[in-house]
C-alpha cells in the first residue's frame, strides 16, 4: 500500500511516518520546516510546499499528489490546518474519511481504526473503506530511520484566502512533547505560587513542567502550550508526574500514552489514581521536598 | 448588513454519560442533551455582528421536538429565526455536512459561523467540508471577525501564531472558544424567546455507509495502579522509578 502523509508540524509528521512505514511505503509532504526535520524517518520522498498554506490550496495539492504518485490512503495530522483540509479533501474527492484516529490496521483495502468518542470517554473502533484520514497527534513515538527521503520542493496553489498579517505566538522555549519526564500541574496546586514548590522536583528530573486545562486556560498559571489533553498536547513521556491533578477523562486522554504513570494527590478517589501506576496519597507540599531530598 | 446563519450542535451532556461497569460501553439513553459549548460562543458571535453591522440571524439545529429548550436559549441570546431538521440522528460527519449543506442552500446569506470542534465526537470535519460542499472559503478557528464593506476579515489562531485573513462573503467562519464571552440573556428576553415560534422541518432519515461500528466502550486502565498511603514506602518507591527514568 502506498501512503501519502501531512502534516505542517515536525513532530506530527516524522510520529505519522514511523507509525505508517511499517504498513506500506509512506509519500511525506510538510512545509519547509517539517519536511526536512522529518526527511530521515523513512519516507521515500518529502514533498517540501513553500510559502503560505491554507487549507484550501493544501487540499488541491493533496489531490494532484494522490492522483500522480498512485496513493491508496492519504493521512492528515489533527491540526486545525489538517482537519479543515480532510473536510474539504473528502468532499472534492468524494472520499470516505475517518477522523482522530490513535491505531490503524488494513484488512485488504479495508481499514480498522480507533479513535477517542464522547469527550473522551470511550473508544470507537470502526471498519471502513475509507481513503483519508486525521491522525491524533502522539500515534506513536518518532523513530529515525536509516533511510533519507529525497526532498522535492514544490509551490501550494493559489488560495482563495488573502493573507494580511501574521502574528508568532510568544512561548516558553521548549516543547513539552519532546520530553522525557514530564511533571504536570493541576487545580490541586491550590494556588499560582504552588508552582515554586514544584519546580526543584521539576529540575531535580530534568524535566519540563505542564498542566491540566484549568491551569493552563482557565487561571493561565503556565502559558497554553503547555496544556495537556483532549483540546491541549497530546504526549507520551517515559515518566508522567501529575501533581494535584484530579484525572479528568479529557486530561488523560491527552497523557494516555506515557509509559510509566505516578500521580500525587491528597484525594484517595481521584480518577487519576486509576490511571496511574504509582500512586501517593498525601499532601503535595509536603511530599514534594521528600522526593527532591531523595532524588539529590 | 450582514446576514449569518449559525450553526448549533446538541450533544448529550457528557457530564451525565456514564459507563456500564460489565459491558464498558456508555449508558446515553435519557441522558439529557444539551448545547454543545462552541455553540453557545458561535450564536453570540453571530448576534454580536448583527448588533454591529444590522441583519439577520438564523439559527440552524439538527434535533428534534425535545430540541426546542436549546433554540430558545439561541433566541433569547438574539437569534431572529430558528429552524430544527428533526429525523437526523447519525454520526458520520459527511451526512450532518450534507444536510446541513442542503439546508443552507436555501437560505440567503453573508456568513456561516459554527464552533471549530465539537467536545463530544471531536472531528473537526465539518467546516471544511461545508465549504467545499458550499464552495465558499473558509476562515477556520476564528478568535476576531470583523466586516469591512463586502469583505469579512479574521483572526485566525493557529498553534505557533495568529494569523489575519480575508475573502470577499458569502463565507464559512469556523470560531474558536476565546472569540467571546457568551451573554446572560435578561429575564424578559428570556420570556419573549419562549413565545417565539421554531421552524420544524422533518426530513428522510439518512442512511450512513462507508463506515461499521465494531464497538464503542470505555478502555480499560492497564496502569499498575500501586497506590500508597504510607509515604515511608510510597516515596523510595516513586524515587526508584525516577532514577530509573532519568538514565
Amino acid at each position: 500500500m502506498k501512503f501519502l502523509v501531512f502534516s505542517e508540524n515536525a513532530g506530527s509528521l516524522s510520529q505519522m511516518i514511523t507509525y505508517l512505514r511499517e504498513k506500506g511505503e509512506v509519500i511525506g509532504v510538510g512545509v519547509e520546516k517539517s519536511s526536512s526535520e522529518a526527511a530521515n524517518f523513512g519516507a521515500l520522498r518529502m514533498y517540501s510546499i513553500k510559502g503560505d498554506i491554507l487549507s484550501d490550496s493544501i487540499a488541491k495539492l493533496l489531490e494532484e499528489l494522490f492522483k500522480k504518485e498512485g496513493i491508496d490512503n492519504i493521512f492528515l495530522s489533527s491540526s486545525i490546518l489538517g482537519r479543515e483540509t480532510a473536510g474539504i479533501l473528502s468532499v472534492s474527492m468524494g472520499a470516505g474519511i475517518v477522523p482522530e484516529i490513535n491505531e490503524i490496521s488494513f484488512e485488504g483495502s479495508k481499514a480498522r481504526t480507533k479513535r477517542f468518542y464522547l469527550g473522551g470517554k470511550t473508544v470507537l473502533e470502526e471498519e471502513s473503506q475509507a481513503k483519508i484520514f486525521t491522525v491524533s497527534p502522539g500515534i506513536s513515538d518518532a523513530i529515525k530511520s536509516d533511510k533519507n527521503s529525497e526532498v522535492i520542493s514544490l509551490s501550494a496553489p493559489v488560495s482563495k484566502i488573502k493573507i494580511l498579517s501574521r502574528q508568532p505566538k510568544k512561548s516558553e522555549g521548549s516543547n513539552i512533547e519532546n520530553a522525557k519526564i514530564i511533571v504536570c500541574i493541576g487545580r490541586g496546586l491550590g494556588k499560582k505560587e504552588g508552582i515554586e514548590s514544584v519546580k526543584p522536583l521539576v529540575e531535580a528530573v530534568h524535566g519540563e513542567i505542564a498542566g491540566s486545562r484549568p491551569v493552563c486556560l482557565d487561571y493561565q498559571w503556565l502559558g497554553e502550550d503547555r496544556q495537556i489533553g483532549l483540546s491541549g498536547k497530546k504526549v507520551r513521556p517515559a515518566i508522567y508526574v501529575g501533581i494535584g491533578v484530579s484525572g479528568q477523562i479529557q486530561h488523560i486522554a491527552g497523557m494516555r500514552g506515557s509509559k510509566i504513570v505516578i500521580a500525587i494527590n491528597k484525594d484517595k478517589t481521584a480518577p487519576i489514581f486509576e490511571e496511574s501506576d504509582y500512586g501517593l496519597v498525601g499532601d503535595l507540599y509536603q511530599i514534594i521536598p521528600k522526593i527532591v531530598e531523595k532524588l539529590s | 448588513m450582514v446576514d449569518v446563519i449559525v450553526l448549533i450542535k446538541q450533544m448529550p451532556d457528557l457530564e451525565q454519560v456514564k459507563i456500564d461497569s460489565n459491558t464498558r460501553e456508555p449508558i446515553v439513553k435519557n441522558v439529557p442533551k444539551t448545547v454543545e459549548i462552541l455553540s453557545e460562543h458561535a450564536v453570540e458571535e453571530a448576534v454580536r455582528l448583527k448588533e454591529k453591522y444590522k441583519g439577520k440571524v438564523t439559527a440552524i439545529l439538527l434535533g428534534n421536538e425535545q430540541s426546542s429548550a436549546i433554540m430558545k436559549k439561541a433566541f433569547a441570546i438574539g437569534a431572529d429565526e430558528g429552524i430544527i431538521i428533526d429525523g437526523y440522528e447519525e454520526h458520520n460527519p459527511a451526512n450532518t455536512a450534507r444536510v446541513l449543506a442542503s439546508k443552507i442552500k436555501e437560505i440567503k446569506h453573508d456568513l456561516v459561523i459554527l464552533g471549530n470542534q465539537s467536545a463530544d465526537s471531536i472531528t473537526g470535519l465539518i467546516p471544511g467540508m461545508l465549504s467545499a460542499l458550499l464552495n465558499e472559503p473558509l476562515l477556520g478557528n476564528a478568535g476576531k471577525i470583523e466586516v469591512t464593506g463586502t469583505n469579512v476579515k479574521v483572526t485566525r489562531i493557529l498553534e505557533e501564531d495568529n494569523i489575519e485573513i480575508e475573502v470577499p462573503m458569502p463565507s464559512i467562519v469556523s470560531i474558536s472558544q476565546e472569540i467571546n464571552e457568551p451573554r446572560l440573556p435578561p429575564v424578559m428576553q428570556i420570556m419573549a424567546a419562549g413565545r417565539k415560534p421554531i421552524k420544524t422541518e422533518k426530513i428522510a432519515p439518512v442512511i450512513s455507509k462507508g463506515v461499521t461500528l465494531v464497538s464503542n466502550s470505555a478502555p480499560r486502565s492497564e496502569r499498575k495502579k500501586l497506590v500508597f498511603e504510607d509515604m515511608d514506602k510510597g516515596i523510595p518507591e516513586v524515587v526508584k522509578v525516577l532514577k530509573e527514568g532519568m538514565k
